[in-house]
């Protein structure tokens, strides 16, 4: 028989939309805004899940994604939130953990099994034998867990958005509402969020069935969506608190970054359920639950039930249920004596028999264990929270409404750095210290009764309206007092069979706190962990503060004593597409990319920059091997050109520019001549090598400095900061994104650079290390001579916009030279046949230049430069290392020793390789590796350990690579 | 995430800054110990507090001095450097 | 030899979108990207058009305030702010760094760059990537790619601000015209491919499209 019932004002479905869609292989009719609980609960179907451990089957409990009874898969996507998420016409939905279905799921037995199954019991089980483990292993992964992960998830871009406002306030319920109007009407600007489908929060629900409730809501949402400085954002909740009011809102299309001037966090409270036996069972449901069944959804919870109590809810619970056509059969309530007189009277004008100071001591399932037969109610003590059977009866019905009290939802508070208070009068955690701009109203700072929540959302947002610099803000108090507090200290039934449920997500018990404590794990951070409490899917949001009440009986403390766990960000989980967003990869392109493209270049990333790592000639099949070995051949035979627009540029003008490069770095540079270039290495202040360029003067005030391509931006902003902390005349630039550069090397470089230039580009007019500026191919350009990848070679700078233009007239007029490009890949053999180490590869991030052969570079007599300190000091010490060259012996032919594979000496490590390949035009293994000092003699032998522990004999190599005889 | 305010450009957040490093004295290495030189350059100050660090925002490459508690990861004010009577 | 003919540094991003090209300032330009009418509905969204081919002139030092002025060029008196005069637009980036923009073929500029400066004062080569983004649906771009607030912090049409914009460091400014919704953007040419593509790829996905110089440069 359906449990719909007929149309209520300000329902969320829309009867003229209905819509089919099949649970576990059965057809269900819907309306359009149903959620898939929603749906099935109106066609009678209750069982929704089937819990984590012991297979328990589960209907709603909080009906507001405060529990994860409902779990279900619809093929593509798993551990949908059945009980918030709309169903759509044609889903095929079913529940996830199961094996055969939900009714008839073969692991349900594991419930009979439960004694064996106690709290921690992994802990202490299936490693004797130890070869059993993996069998064990092997089940337990299977059994573990939730939904399967479906692989072939469509990936979809979910853009981030970024927002900015005056006043973000989080819940759209009473005080949230009221909050925007006040804020709004100081000309604020607000962004107001609501994770529901509506706004209304409890006002949308909670109405004890007092129909003005409803009209006092159609008038808040009417003045809010009227409002032009509101920004009403539903469906979408606020995923954490972020430094200086950063939130993120996360909404079905993805997450709005909001930026906001003060936050108000009105999100209300989580409903805790009472603890009695069987409290888990299709039908047994929170009060608010069953409330929001009623008016969001006109769906009956049940036929015929009971409602119990622990707080002044219930009574508001029952009469919604009575005014919705249910038989309430009991109202129990577990205290000495109901709250609000006027509920109470209203309760029982209804015909409603109230129980005080009695208990559901247990439920009694059907037959098939899938719902609920009767209730058994006992006199209640609350001293030792028992049942009393002096009086106890039996209530056959098909479900319990039931309410113990309420756990602020105060996620975000905590976040912001929250101080929070356990406040006796309302027997929950509130607020004391807030931070700087964040503000909290309604129930999640302590406030219950309606009226004084919409005041409090007055008076929060008149405190962030002053807070923003507001004049003449009224000042709102808000003043409360209870008969009995909204949430009961200890509304627990112990049951010797146990089966009272604390955490549904995890099937805890009553009694795992108990053999948790017994055990030593007694403080809140170990009771969480070795119980499991709060780490499920709702992370403690419905048993969080129940934990906390039995672990403080436990110990004999008070609650505040035993402190709470951290809730982290995100508040639900949310899609890791959503997390990603778009992301941006910047990439650097030269003014060559295109070129290099459409040349066959490899390109691939080299930092920010793409580069050419070799190319592919046209209708050529070579692997890149043997087209690196081309390129370094055709450098080392006839000529070669690279693209090293990415090197760093900077120049350095004024009348200390010479003076300023000699603090920098570590050579001489006051005394540079015009038109030539000096290594430029660049330590730290501890001594340790950073960066090797070159610096060429190009007038007396003027040097162009260049850095290696990872170093740009480092080099440059250290440069600044130095700057003004030596107080010195100089202005920087930096051109490394405004000046391309390409190094144009081999024998035939200086034939075909003479035909585009008038310079005179031969040996005396331009010898090694010198700089001049000349046109080429119509461009005003600088160019040095830098033996980097061999010893004839030009590097010419030229403004990006003409660069390719240049490089086009050098590539045609050095084809009939043999001339090709070449890429990364080619110059790093190059460089190592030249002999030459690179920063940050062949050193580290302790390599001091006496370690590197670097000792000539340092003038050491200069007054000061950077690092020059700690070098005195370290040259007063015995060196540890020493990187060295070296050679494999010849006709070496099995696989190569790796980079970092290690230097072995007796059975000890005393170094290791930075730099291996195998070079074609040398017919020899070369390298680089750190050795110990003793071992760095020209011809000295040391071995290097490959990956498969073989020992492989290199000899050192002191002079040029060239000079090598056959030996 | 967190803002930080340049002195020159205003309040952004703190992906568009890198950070410096505490800003410390150099004693004089001319005339300082072996012992305090190493000091300086290998030892810092872990304890938390108000410390005065090195932020360089990015886009327009400036470079500043921040008072920041580094307990509570608040900065209480921000200034060029040699500016900073008149921050 | 003859001088060559310059390129966007963003034109590698716009060849699969073949616009109809030409020369303006030297530099190979895209004129339009599709019919007057296809474009004129793209910028009643929001488009976006590569002005890279301007003109432009940098210099800093301690002495290049003076020195602009003494040109005959207004200059801006605090950091992160630009005046425009006539057709020259002249951007005060730092302390004491300028970036001078022609809209048109003024002769100011191009003497301007062949003047010698004085001691203190230091040219600035430029390899700009320069975009006008424009149309009613401009903050929706910016709620992706910005992190800071660009309308609030831009309402006040004589600032510019420098920050990051899709994860690249830019300058940015209001432009003033008719519609209140055009924004010129400046980043370093290196990056003008990758700017260009994303910020396209956002606004097609919005709805606007790419409009060439022609939309605003007619009379070129």
């Amino acid at each position: 028989m359906t449990l719909r019932i007929a149309e209520k004002k300000g329902e969320w479905i829309n009867r003229d939309m209905p819509l089919t869609f099949t649970y576990e292989g059965q057809t269900v009719q819907a309306f359009e805004g149903d959620t898939m609980s929603s749906a099935l609960w109106a066609a009678g179907i209750k069982v929704l899940g089937r819990s984590f451990k012991y297979h328990r089957a589960r209907g709603l409990l909080s009906f507001a994604n405060h529990d994860v009874n409902a779990l279900m898969t619809d093929g593509v996507d798993t551990n949908i939130r059945a009980d918030v998420i709309p169903v759509s016409h044609g889903m095929e939905l079913f529940a996830v953990n199961t094996e055969g279905g939900v009714v008839k799921d073969k692991n349900r037995f594991i419930d009979r099994l439960s004694p064996f199954l106690p709290v921690g019991f992994y802990y202490k089980t299936f490693f004797k034998p130890r070869m059993m483990f993996p069998f064990w292993e092997n089940k337990i992964r299977k059994a573990a867990g939730l939904g399967k992960v479906n692989f072939d998830y469509p990936r979809q871009l979910r853009p981030k958005r970024n927002a900015h406002c005056d006043v973000l306030i989080i819940g759209a319920g009473p005080s949230g509402l009221s909050a925007a109007l006040t804020a709004a009407n100081h000309g604020k600007q607000v962004i107001l969020v609501d994770e529901n489908r509506y706004a209304g929060g409890s006002l949308g629900y909670d109405h004890a069935a007092d129909s003005s409730t409803s009209d006092k809501l159609e008038t808040l949402l009417k003045q809010v969506s009227e409002h032009s400085n509101i920004r009403l954002i539903c469906d979408a909740y606020a995923g954490g608190y972020y430094g200086d009011h950063l939130v993120p809102i996360v909404g079905k299309e993805g997450i709005t970054k909001v930026r906001a001037r003060s936050v108000i966090v009105a999100t209300g409270a989580f409903e805790q359920p009472p603890v009695f036996r069987n409290n888990d069972l299709p039908g047994v449901m929170l009060g608010s639950a069953a409330q929001r069944l009623v008016h969001r959804y006109a769906v009956k919870p049940f036929h015929r039930g009971v409602v119990v109590t622990a707080n002044d809810h219930g009574y508001r619970t029952a009469l919604d249920l009575a005014a919705a056509g249910v038989e309430v059969l009991a109202l129990v309530d577990m205290r000495q004596q109901s709250g609000d007189e006027q509920l109470a009277a209203a309760v029982a004008s209804k015909g409603i028999t109230i129980h005080l100071a009695s208990c559901i001591y247990e439920v009694i399932p059907s037959s098939d264990k899938l719902g609920v037969a009767e209730v058994v109610l006992a006199g209640y003590d609350e001293q030792t929270a028992s049942a009393r059977f002096e009086r106890s009866s039996r209530i056959a019905c098909d479900g319990v409404a039931m309410s113990a009290g309420w756990a602020p939802a105060a996620a975000l508070l905590y976040q912001a750095g929250t101080k929070m208070r356990y406040d006796y009068a309302v027997e929950q955690f509130v607020p004391a210290q807030l931070p700087e701009g964040v503000f909290a109203a309604g129930k999640v700072n302590g406030v219950y009764d309606l009226a004084l929540r919409l005041r409090d959302g007055q008076r929060a947002a008149a405190d962030a309206v002053r807070y923003l610099g507001g004049q003449d803000v009224e000042q709102i108090e808000v003043a409360q007092s209870f008969q009995l507090a909204p949430s009961h200290a200890y509304p627990i039934v112990h049951h010797p069979d146990g089966k009272n449920f604390v955490d549904f997500d995890e099937d805890i018990q009553v009694k795992d706190f108990i053999n948790a404590a017994k055990e030593g794990f007694d403080n809140i951070e170990l009771m969480k962990r070795f119980t499991t409490v709060g780490m499920g899917p709702s992370q403690g949001k419905h048993s969080n503060m129940n934990a906390i009440r039995i672990l403080a009986r436990i110990r004999q403390l008070p609650v505040e004593q035993i402190g709470t766990t951290t809730a982290r960000p995100f508040f639900h989980p949310t899609p890791l597409a959503h997390l990603g967003g778009r992301g941006f990869h910047p990439h650097r392109l030269t003014a060559m990319h295109e070129w290099h493209v459409n040349h066959g270049g490899v390109m691939m990333e080299a930092g920010v920059w793409m580069r050419p790592a070799w190319y592919q000639p046209q209708g050529a099949k070579l692997t890149a091997q043997e087209a690196v070995q081309q390129e370094a051949m055709a450098v080392r035979k006839a000529a070669g050109m690279i693209d090293g627009s990415t090197l760093g540029k900077i120049e350095v003008f004024g009348q200390d520019a010479g003076a300023f490069l000699e603090r920098f770095y570590t050579g001489k540079f006051a005394d540079l001549r015009v038109g030539s270039s000096r290594v430029a290495l660049l330590l730290d202040e501890a001594g340790v090598m950073v960066d090797d360029g070159v610096a060429a003067r190009l007038a007396e005030d003027k040097f162009y400095v260049s850095t290696n391509s990872s170093n740009a931006a480092t080099v440059y902003r250290e440069m600044q900061r130095n700057l003004q902390l030596w107080g010195m005349s100089v202005t920087l630039v930096n051109l490394t994104g405004a000046m391309a550069a390409m190094t144009l090397a081999g024998p035939a470089s200086r034939s075909i650079l003479t035909e585009l230039t008038e310079l005179d580009v031969f040996e005396e007019a331009f010898p090694q290390g010198a700089i001049r500026t000349a046109e080429i191919a119509g461009v005003q350009a600088r160019i040095m001579r830098v033996a980097f990848v061999a010893d004839l070679a030009f590097e010419i700078h030229v403004p990006s916009s003409s660069a390719l233009h240049i490089w086009q007239n050098i590539m045609k007029t050095g084809q009939p030279f043999g001339l090709r490009p070449f890429g990364t890949d080619a110059q790093r053999l190059l460089r190592l046949e030249m002999g030459h180490h690179l920063i940050s590869h062949d050193t580290d991030g302790l390599t001091n230049p006496f370690e590197a052969h670097a000792g000539g570079l340092l003038a050491m007599d200069k007054a000061f430069f950077t690092g020059q300190r700690s070098l005195q000091i370290l040259a007063a010490k015995p060196l540890k290392k020493q990187l060295v060259k070296f050679v494999l012996d010849p006709g070496f032919s099995a696989e190569l020793p790796k980079e970092c594979n290690l230097v072995i000496n007796a059975g000890q490590i005393t170094g290791r390789v930075t730099s291996i390949a195998y070079s074609e035009y040398l017919n020899r293994v070369i390298g680089m590796a750190f050795v110990a000092p003793d071992q760095a003699a020209n011809g000295q032998q040391f071995e290097i350990r490959t990956d498969d522990g073989l020992l492989v004999k290199a000899r050192v190599v002191q002079g040029s690579f060239f000079k090598l005889s056959a030996q | 995430m967190k803002l930080l305010q340049c002195p020159v450009n205003g309040t952004r957040p703190i992906s568009e800054f890198t950070y410096g490093g505490e800003y410390r004295e150099a004693p004089d290495p001319q005339t300082c110990s072996d012992k305090v030189w190493a000091d300086y350059v290998h030892n810092r100050h872990g304890a938390p507090g108000l410390k005065k660090e090195w932020w360089y925002h990015g886009p327009s490459g400036t470079w500043f001095i921040a008072e920041r508690n580094t307990l509570t990861d608040s900065v209480s004010r921000t200034y060029l450097f040699g500016q900073e009577k008149d921050a | 030899m003859q001088r060559p003919v310059l390129r966007s540094p963003a034109a590698f991003a716009q060849e699969a979108l073949k616009p109809e090209r030409g020369v303006i300032n030297q530099m190979m330009t895209a004129n339009s990207f599709a019919d007057p009418a296809t474009e004129a509905e793209y910028a009643s969204r929001l488009s976006l058009c590569d002005v890279s081919f301007l003109q432009r002139f940098g210099c800093k030092g301690p002495a290049a305030a003076e020195w602009l002025s003494a040109q005959g060029l207004p200059v801006p008196e605090q950091a992160n702010h630009y005046v425009q005069q006539g057709v020259l637009r002249v951007l005060r980036l730092g302390n004491s760094e300028f970036l001078v923009e022609e809209e048109a073929g003024s002769e100011q500029l191009a003497q301007l760059n062949q003047t010698d400066v004085p001691e203190r004062v230091h040219a600035v080569l430029r390899n700009d990537a320069a975009f006008v983004i424009s149309g009613p649906l401009v903050s929706e771009l910016f709620a992706q790619v910005c992190d800071i607030d660009v309308t609030a912090e831009l309402e006040d049409e004589s600032r510019l601000v420098m920050t990051m914009m899709a994860g690249v460091s830019v300058t940015m400014l209001r432009q003033k015209s008719a519609e209140a919704w055009q924004y010129r953007v400046w980043c370093d040419g290196t990056l003008g491919a990758y700017l260009w593509q994303t910020l396209l790829t956002i606004i097609q996905e919005l709805g606007g499209g790419p409009v060439g110089a022609n939309q605003y440069f007619k009379s070129i």
